[in-house]
């Protein structure tokens, strides 16, 4: 198995994690996440089980919630903890692309 | 000095008023300041707690659990009290609600002493990756107290006071319980709600009561559990008093122990400890048997697949833009995000933020994620399977003792491995406890896991109780006796 | 120019007509005051989980049975994780793997009188994102928005021209506010499409680069956008030359779509099932449940409208205004003139309705009194010219009809031989009006018929006046 993953990689992944990382933290996990990687590997190595997919330890039904409405947070509570704000807006640096979710 | 009496003599103090809640306040604040260089506490909750003493000397003391004291892991949510996660990206941060636990023990009446130190988002088992620097072991101060839990067993270890709350994802509650000599529950998955506990890896944490016995143990359980709205992966089920099978009998009771518990990757004091406990319960009318238990050499692996996969994800929303550390001058809104991610989380955060965003990324989800989801379930199938046969399992805690602060960090592998054994209860959601059976030379504790099948929770305090009683260990660091 | 095989699909946003929000129990609301509708759960604060809103779960099912979708009985949440400003926990929670409805499909008609269907490739629950307002060189964030409930509806690349994809949001959106499922106000943000279009120049080619259109802010802006769209990408294919997928926008001003931007290669969202939410698992009696309260559709209606005698245009009319339309379908088993009825409805009541910005049922006007009201004009006891007379006095008071009209002093002649009386002297009176009439000439017998009226005031029953008049003419 290889002992480090390359630059790119390391950089694709601390994108994909919003992560800035200098060029010594870089090389320093070029060796570390393969290391994990490899270890991780060892799945592969698992035989026999079954290929049905249980998302968590229980297999109980989701216990619906009624449509009623609940308190909610006054905007001065929501924007006090928030670094940066302006009114009763969380503020962040210009955003010129659009989402890409909903 | 009361705190080291029994929770029933000091019930009765407080009912016929020879002391009063702020008497017990004050004795835990003095205990903590006292072990100050042990750094069990991020935040302490000095102020609040008085002033809750005081506000409780005019209720009527109507349950066992009224104004005692109580420690908090860092990362359960304390409505105006900081918590950080011990992460500086959120070492500012005030929550503006309480988690349901925080809620049930305020029900309770018990009193928040303060914040416990731990690793950064739980992540580590030496506690050692805490911004706030590491807990130090009440048994020898050159040693780690474990993790992520480090600061709260630490402080009951140390016998600041009787009651802590931890949180158990891959052996965080019982793997530091065995490294600091006390007793340390990792409730089944969907006994506790997990609402107001930061998420690490959603499948996979619980909350649970750390104490330095075995009754009071089952006491704080018997406050924390419940169904709660707001925790969809909370179960429904009957309330039961967890200490109503402490003292009965084990005559015949049918223990498994897996082979690879005991095989060669656990040092030999601990083994050899662990075989001792299984004479002591044979002779006293239990059946031992040795088994094999297919898929738990496969647990770390599938536990660094989960955990990692789930935490990248949880841990998103720590981004400088709603609450928490955020860069001072970003140029725009990436640097927001990576800056304040790159200065805000510690390394092993990092490191596991990382891998777990590789393993969920294109089609590695499949690859990954979802094979070890259809191999947990398999495992847990496997271990349910035992419980057909046995009423319980058990096996160390730990395969080796408490190691050194200093020892290097650098391994990326060494935390996991250090929960070798505790990471299966939590991939197949189990209930374990971790009770202290003895020492080794160097007089450092090790402890002994108790596994039941899902939701036998009070099972698993009869045989530890039985075994407490038996074994009648002196457990306190300071070489004081501890009352029951 | 040559001609090119557009292939088109639309992926529809619909914002569900709850109380609450999805996964919290903070109010969805619309023009609130900014993040005056959140709470931690909104908010994405650590240590939150979410809840299921069960409306959320029952207008889905609905929403999967309008659209003729199979409805998936086991399904889970999935965590879609990007970062980006306006989801909070920087993930949304989705249906990636077991969206609620697939295989589905509408039915719309084209202008040539074509039938055609539009297929629906599948239909998933997810969470809306908080909006965003750009200032300058800050963005403001406002989370009221965020974790209202959405289905998106997702249609297989099946539309070809623009014209199509006009019908099937038109069809949509009536399906769905019919179905009490949306609002789908496009100008509120409550319905939103995205449609996806790639030109080719035959069948059997490889579909061609596709552009995405998003921002739209009409239906008739999607017709046209497309329409451009298609031009576009046709020139750039005739100049012989090539372009990237991209995201377009449509822009008000320009009347056209401009470049968003192009699209990187294989967005990287780390779908994995969500583990705070266990498994949704739907029984008969729930998905029976929610079907059986689906109210009629507009299709039904229609139809229905039809085979009691309503004029088609009528019929469309009526069915436009939902409230109307369900006033209306409470008389469809009623024995009375549904023509007649459907004309009162669309005229002078609609003409008080609009006046007063009501619905009829903020009038007094219950099926019972409608019914009087409708038979009453039917056999022409009651004159259009003396309805318009008491109309208000109709929508807001409780008397009968009846009572109204004589505490107002309309009468009505319905006797044979007073009429017979009148008649028979206006016919001596009229020589020359008589003998044009049997000349032929149709104007005389409405003016014979105007003095029978002046004559009793307009208080004969026209009907009975104008088969007596005749009778007498003859």
């Amino acid at each position: 198995m290889e002992e480090a993953l390359t630059k790119e990689e390391v950089l694709h992944v601390a994108d994909l994690a919003r992560i800035s990382l200098t060029e010594e933290e870089i090389s320093k996990y070029q060796v570390e996440l393969k290391k994990l990687l490899n270890d991780v590997e060892k799945i592969n190595e698992v035989k026999g089980y079954d290929d049905d997919i249980l998302i968590a330890c229980w297999n109980n039904n989701a216990e619906l919630r009624k449509d009623e409405e609940g308190t909610m947070l006054d905007p001065k509570e929501v924007v006090n903890n928030a670094p940066r704000h302006s009114g009763n807006y969380i503020e962040v640096p210009v955003v010129i692309s659009e989402g890409e979710g909903a | 000095m009361y705190l080291n009496k029994s929770i029933k003599e000091i019930n009765e103090l407080l009912k016929n008023k020879t002391i009063k809640p702020i008497d017990l306040v004050e004795e835990a604040f003095q205990n903590i300041e006292n072990n100050k260089e042990l750094n069990a506490y991020i935040t302490l909750n000095k102020e609040e707690a008085i002033a809750k003493a005081k506000e409780l000397e005019n209720k009527e003391v109507d349950n066992l659990l009224f104004g005692l004291p109580i420690a908090v892991k860092d990362n359960i949510v304390t409505k105006g009290l900081r918590t950080t996660c011990a992460s500086h990206i959120l070492d500012n941060f005030i929550p503006i609600y309480n988690a349901t636990v925080v809620e049930k023990i305020n029900e309770k009446n018990m009193i928040i002493i303060g914040k416990t130190n731990m690793d950064e988002f739980a992540m580590g088992s030496s506690s050692r990756t805490s911004y706030f620097g590491a807990p130090k072991n009440p048994w020898n101060k050159e040693k780690i107290s474990g993790g992520s839990s480090g600061g709260s067993a630490t402080t009951i270890a140390a016998r600041d006071l009787p009651f802590a709350l931890g949180s158990d994802t891959g052996g965080s509650i019982r793997q530091p319980a065995s490294y600091t000599g006390i007793v340390g529950m990792k409730p089944t998955y969907g006994r506790i709600s997990r609402y107001g506990l930061v998420a690490f890896a959603s499948s996979l944490d619980q909350i649970g009561p750390m104490t330095t016995n075995v009754y009071n143990n089952a006491l704080l359980l018997n406050a924390l559990v419940g169904k709660d709205e707001k925790d969809l992966t909370s179960v429904r089920k009957e309330e039961e008093d967890f200490t109503r099978l402490i003292g009965e009998d084990i005559k015949g009771m049918k223990i498994a122990v897996p082979n690879y518990f005991m095989s060669d990757i656990v040092s030999q004091s601990i083994t050899d400890k662990v075989k001792e406990i299984i004479e002591v319960l044979k002779s006293n009318g239990a059946i031992v048997d040795y088994i094999d238990v297919p898929y738990l050499e496969n647990a770390v692996t599938l536990y660094q697949i989960i955990a990692m996969g789930e935490a990248s994800s949880n841990l998103a929303r720590f981004d400088g833009i709603r609450y928490g550390y955020s860069y001072e001058n970003p140029d725009n809104i990436e640097d927001v995000y990576l800056k304040t991610r790159a200065n805000g989380f510690g390394e092993e955060v990092k490191r596991r933020i990382m891998v777990g965003s590789y393993l969920l990324s294109g089609e590695n989800a499949k690859v990954y994620y979802n094979k070890a989801l259809s191999i947990r379930d398999d495992m847990r199938k496997a271990l349910k399977k035992v419980f057909e046969d046995y009423d319980f399992i058990i096996g160390p805690t730990t395969t080796t003792t408490a190691y050194n602060l200093t020892d290097p960090m650098d391994d990326p592998l060494k935390s996991f491995m250090d929960d070798v054994l505790v990471i299966p209860v939590n991939m197949a959601g189990l209930p374990g406890l971790n009770l202290p059976i003895g020492f080794d030379s160097n007089k450092m504790p090790i402890g002994m896991q108790i596994i039941a099948n899902s939701f036998e929770e009070a099972k698993i305090y009869k045989l530890a109780s039985y075994l407490e009683k038996e074994l009648n260990l002196s457990l306190n660091p300071n070489g004081g006796e501890d009352n029951e | 120019m040559s001609n090119y095989i557009p292939t088109i699909g639309v992926e529809v946003h619909v914002e569900l007509k709850t109380k609450t929000k999805i996964f919290s129990n903070s109010i969805n609301g619309y023009g609130e005051m900014a993040n005056s509708l959140t709470n931690v759960i909104d908010l994405g604060y650590p240590g939150t989980l979410p809840t299921l809103n069960e409306e959320v779960i029952n207008l889905g099912i609905k929403a999967a049975a309008i659209l003729n979708c199979k409805i998936r009985r086991v399904m889970h949440f999935d965590r879609k994780n990007y970062f980006y400003p306006d989801i909070s926990k920087n993930y949304q929670i989705t249906q990636n793997d077991t969206p609620i409805g697939y295989d589905g499909y509408v039915e719309i008609t084209k202008s040539t009188g074509e039938k055609k269907k539009v297929y629906i490739e599948e239909m998933h629950i997810e969470e809306d994102t908080c909006k965003s307002a750009h200032r300058g060189t800050k963005t403001l964030l406002d989370f009221n928005r965020a974790g209202v409930p959405l289905i998106e509806i997702v249609t297989k690349p099946c539309m070809s021209d623009g014209e199509d994809v006009k019908l099937y949001l038109e069809k949509l959106r009536e399906l769905l506010s019919f179905g009490d499922i949306s609002d789908c106000k496009i100008e509120e943000g409550s319905m939103r499409a995205d449609v996806n279009v790639s030109i080719r120049k035959n069948e059997s080619d490889p579909l061609g680069t596709k552009a995405e259109i998003k921002n739209i802010g009409s239906i008739s802006n999607a017709k046209l956008g497309v329409e451009k769209e298609i031009e576009r990408q046709t020139k750039i294919y005739e100049a012989g030359e090539t372009f990237k997928p991209q995201t377009r926008r449509f822009d008000d001003k320009l009347n056209d779509t401009v470049l968003m931007r192009v699209k990187e290669t294989g967005n990287d969202y780390r779908y994995f099932p969500e583990p705070d939410i266990p498994y949704v698992i739907l029984t008969d009696e729930m998905i029976e449940d929610a079907v059986n309260s689906i109210p009629m559709l507009p299709d039904e209606r229609r139809e229905r409208y039809i085979a009691l005698g309503v004029s088609e245009i009528n019929t469309n009319k009526i069915v436009a205004n939902r409230s109307l339309s369900d006033y209306f379908n409470t008389l469809l088993d009623e024995k009375i003139n549904h023509q007649v009825a459907s004309n009162l409805l669309l005229g002078d009541i609609s003409g008080y309705l609009n006046k007063n910005e009501k619905t009829i049922y903020d009038t007094t006007l219950s099926k019972e009194r409608f019914i009087e009201l409708v038979n009453l004009v039917s056999d022409n006891t009651l004159t259009s010219k003396n309805l318009k007379d008491i109309l208000d006095i109709v929508l807001e008071s409780d008397k009968s009809i009846q009572t109204i009209m004589s505490e107002q002093g309309i009468e009505n002649i319905t006797d044979d031989s007073e009429i017979r009386n009148i008649v028979k002297g206006i016919i001596n009176n009229n020589p020359e009006s008589v003998n044009d009439y049997k000349a032929g000439h149709d104007r005389a017998i409405k003016y014979l018929m105007g003095q029978v009226m002046k004559e009793t005031k307009g208080k004969a029953n026209p009907k009975m006046a104008m088969d007596i008049l005749v009778e007498e003419l003859n």
